[in-house]
């Protein structure tokens, strides 16, 4: 029996257009399937109010995969990279100067030495130790993933192979690669700076995808994975990366539809037979790719009984606890931060502040004072927003997954209201430029986004939740259901603009068949 | 620290010998007197009383709960027809044995489950994606077990009207003084039995209906003691002696599968997936490594044993679950028996044994060991078919 396709991809984010772009590549038939009428995930540009659009939720694309650029081209589909990561400002809480922690090492180091001179010298070995323990976090992180437990022959010969490079460390990394991951960000950052802004700054992104405040353990491995990982970042960010995706796959054959909603996956006697849309359409594919949330995948889309109760209770247990809100502002002009202009800016006093902002949400409540990551898109394309406008998102760090009585459009208000506030402090005349605002709740993510718990990593980045990402069963993308794969940020080596679990599923599909 | 049960008034009153044990958490009373022939010869001969409320006892109600019992079990619950008990066992993944137990059809949508160790954890995990509510009924439920020859006799003249007629296995609603009861012909016991179900307020009015009603039946209270050697004439498997719940073993070789303890019977392997089917069918296709079956051990040669010291035979005087090595003629072992005991209908050494594969075969010979004057011996053991003890009566209309 002729099949109309080789492979069905389940959603058209970064991870999902990357595994079909690979699997076209390779001479696949491949269908894209998106349940909403635009490619992009969490990484599309949106239009939140009339003339103003976001360039998506997340704003890091250093992560992006060299490896992935290169297998799919991606610069002759319109890809540009920075030429250094981007300036993020240190705002604190507005009482003092900014720091400029600029992308290229040597001018961040020298801004930060104005304010401390020891902070400056100890971000510079910092950054040193980061550069030299960047290939054994790549081997633990940036590669397929280990498997510990079930060694089979060739992978235990790769193992070794990984673990000797781990050796050429040399002692004293070696150490440091083995204390800092447990520790927490709040634990090493205190270790080494002495002003509290610029550690309050430096600990943030680790906070994305790892749930708890600084004071976490283990969330090190975290900012260790941002910083050994990280290349220039791409122009034009996660909008620009994503429709260079999109050109790759369509240019490589993939068919791409949207609108067009999976709601179940069809399973016959030898494993995937394809997949149902909404409207009750069903097609054919003894390969499904799905780079949904494995939640999602595993438990909504397949029958209860499907698979063992052992891998449906991993599942299930699966820790996905968004617990950041996302606040795309429109403005009449751009905001007038101290310092230099900046596409990046972070506030937060000091790190106890934001210990403090996640404790509330502990207990279900809105916390007295978030900290922000701010990402003004328009610094990157000015396109989306009017003339001498523009859109400044902010990543509020923290609100509850759940409020006590749910997210009411009240308590949403409230958030936007916080987080105007909050800016007014660094920039007095911003809540007047305030042309219209969009809140973006943890459940307003998951139900527009599919994401269970509106976390953006699709899962969060525990210790174990990278180590066995996201269950035992399913380390190496196939699922023990034939032909089901997961390619998404649920996988190793988890979420955010690196498209690595796309690539890396991409792989292991191709070496399976 | 045990407590007492809804029937704790009426028993912990006749309970003479003060012969208690911890079932479940609740004070069981292990035999009535000080030995506990009277009981078991009461099952056999006229009736005995058990109240067997400390089982665990869960409700069911929705569309989805005949799904979910399926899905968690090895039967298909979609085939039981309303008014119907089955008996049947529940296996994690990999096919290994959890718990066993009965599911009651009491309507549409209506079951009750019955297990030897708590499973509410169980079913809320299994139960997540299915539409129904799942009720621990163990505490307001109280049960009790009327089993013996004249067991029908004693619930028709307790019954407030007339006991409705019930096929093996059968359950129905009664009323026995103007409490609302649901009657099952199910039990322990492998005799002709009933099982009363009951809101627990009113366990001591049923419990003083029966025992009037019993005293012209020869109707006696009884305790464990009694029903484990019962249990054993009939071949019934126990939780916790013949086999242990997988989540409570550290060692694979604990472990067993329902084919390995004589319950294939109970598998319907071709249907909709359930927890274990594919180990369970891999099992199937492959064979089993081990079997459940009968002992019985060979009278002249147990005899001889003893006589060899100057003793007379020593039976054992109540139900044994030590485990105990078992041979073939050779000096190998193959397996262990897990339980025995003497059966006085019989008169005969008994014992459920789980033996490899190769030597299940009704008729085959094998030994078993035998501490007589502190040496251990072997004597002769004939794999027996199950049940021992099997009268017509148990299935009779």
């Amino acid at each position: 029996m002729s099949r109309a396709y080789d492979a069905i991809v389940v959603g058209a984010g970064h991870n999902g257009l990357t595994t079909a772009a690979l699997l076209a590549k390779a001479g696949r038939k491949v269908l894209v399937l998106e349940r909403r009428e635009h490619p992009g995930g969490l990484a599309a540009s949106e239009e939140f109010h009339p003339g103003y659009r976001s360039a998506g939720l997340l704003g890091d694309t250093g992560l992006v995969r060299p490896s992935v650029i290169a297998a799919l081209d991606l610069p002759r589909h319109g890809l540009r990279l920075h030429e250094a990561p981007p300036t993020v400002l240190a705002l604190g809480d507005g009482s003092h100067e900014p720091i400029a922690i600029h992308g290229r090492l040597e001018r961040a180091a020298e801004a930060i030495a104005r304010i401390s001179p020891r902070d400056g010298q100890q971000y510079r070995e910092l950054a040193a130790l980061m550069q030299r323990l960047a290939p054994a976090v790549r081997e633990l992180l940036g590669r397929h993933p280990l498997d510990l437990v079930d060694l089979e022959s060739e992978r235990v010969w790769d193992l070794g192979k990984r673990a000797l490079r781990l050796r050429r460390l040399g002692r004293d990394d070696l150490r440091e690669l083995l204390r800092l991951p447990p520790m927490s960000v709040a634990e090493v950052l205190g270790e080494r700076f002495e002003t509290e802004r610029l550690r309050a700054a430096l600990c943030l992104p680790a906070l994305l995808g790892t749930f708890g405040g600084p004071e976490q353990p283990g969330n090190m491995l975290e900012l260790m994975r941002l910083w050994c990982l990280r290349g220039p970042g791409v122009l034009g960010g996660g909008p620009m990366l994503v429709a260079a995706l999109r050109a790759a796959a369509q240019a490589a054959g993939v068919e791409l539809r949207t609108g067009a909603a999976v709601t179940g996956l069809r399973v016959g006697t030898e494993g995937i037979d394809g997949v149902r849309l909404e409207d009750g359409e069903t097609i054919d594919a003894r390969l499904v790719a799905a780079s949904c949330s494995p939640r999602l995948t595993l438990e909504e889309l397949l029958p209860a009984g499907l698979l063992p109760q052992r891998l449906e209770h991993r599942i299930h247990c699966f820790r996905s606890r968004g617990r950041v809100a996302v606040v795309h502002l429109a403005l009449r002009r751009p905001p007038r931060f101290a310092g230099e202009p900046a596409e990046f800016a972070r506030t937060g006093e000091h790190v106890t502040a934001i210990e403090r902002a996640f404790d509330a949400t502990k207990y279900d409540e809105l916390p007295a004072e978030p900290a922000l990551e701010l990402h003004l898109a328009t610094e990157g394309d000015p396109g989306r927003a009017p003339e001498g406008h523009a859109v400044l998102s902010a990543t509020v760090y923290f609100v509850p997954t759940r409020p006590r009585d749910g997210w009411t459009d009240g308590l949403r208000e409230r958030l936007g209201d916080a987080v105007v506030r909050l800016l007014a402090r660094h920039d007095a005349g911003l809540p007047e430029a305030v042309v219209a605002r969009e809140v973006l709740t943890p459940a307003d993510l998951e139900s527009r986004y599919g994401i269970p718990g509106g976390h953006l990593f699709h899962g969060e980045h525990g210790l174990d939740q990278l180590m066995f990402r996201p269950t035992p069963e399913c380390i190496h993308y196939a699922t023990p259901l034939p032909g089901l794969w997961l390619c998404g940020s649920g996988s190793h080596p988890g979420g955010g603009l690196s498209c690595a679990p796309g690539e890396l599923a991409a792989q292991a599909i191709l070496a399976s068949s | 620290m045990p407590i007492p049960t809804p029937f704790h008034p009426r028993t912990s009153a006749l309970c003479t010998s003060m012969l208690w044990k911890d079932w479940a958490g609740y004070h069981a009373v292990r035999s009535f007197d000080v030995a506990h022939e009277r009981e078991y010869f009461a099952v056999r001969n006229g009736c005995g009383l058990l109240d067997v409320s400390p089982l665990f006892k869960y409700e069911l109600r929705g569309p989805d709960a005949a799904a979910l019992l399926s899905r968690m079990t090895v039967r298909d619950l979609s085939r039981l027809a309303q008014g119907r008990v089955t008996y049947l066992c529940w296996c994690d993944d990999d096919g290994k044995v959890l718990d066993d137990g009965t599911v009651a059809r009491l309507g549409e949508e209506r079951f009750r489950l019955t297990a030897a160790e708590p499973t509410l954890a169980w079913l809320h995990r299994l139960g997540r994606r299915h539409s129904l509510t799942i009720e621990d009924h163990s505490e307001r439920t109280a049960a009790l077990a009327v089993q013996g020859p004249t067991s029908r006799t004693v619930l028709d003249a307790a019954s407030d009207g007339t006991l409705p007629p019930l096929r093996f296995f059968g359950i129905a609603p009664a009323r026995i003084r103007g409490v609302q009861v649901e009657v099952s012909r199910t039990g322990y016991t492998g005799d002709l039995g009933f099982e009363l179900w009951m809101d627990r307020e009113h366990a001591l009015t049923v419990w003083d209906a029966i025992v009037d009603a019993g005293r012209d039946h020869r109707l006696v209270p009884m305790g464990l003691d009694a029903l484990d050697v019962t249990r054993i004439e009939a071949g019934f498997i126990m939780n916790g002696v013949e086999y242990h719940g997988a989540h409570h073993c550290l060692v694979e070789s604990r472990k067993s599968t329902p084919y390995e303890l004589g319950l294939g019977w109970t598998v319907s392997l071709d249907r909709a997936p359930f927890v274990g089917q594919a180990a369970l069918r891999a099992e199937l296709a492959r064979g089993s490594a081990w079997a459940t079956v009968g002992l019985r051990y060979v009278w002249d040669e147990y005899e001889a044993l003893f006589a060899r010291f100057g003793l007379p035979p020593q039976v054992p005087a109540g139900a044994w679950r030590d485990g105990v090595p078992v041979y073939e003629a050779s000096g190998r072992q193959v397996g262990r028996a897990t339980s025995g005991a003497w059966s006085p209908a019989l008169k005969a050494n008994l014992a459920l044994a789980s033996v490899r594969a190769p030597y299940q075969e009704p008729g085959t010979r094998l030994e078993i060991e035998v501490t007589a004057e502190h040496e251990r011996h072997r004597v002769g053991a004939i794999v027996t078919k199950t049940p021992f003890f099997d009268p017509e009566r148990k299935r009779a209309p």
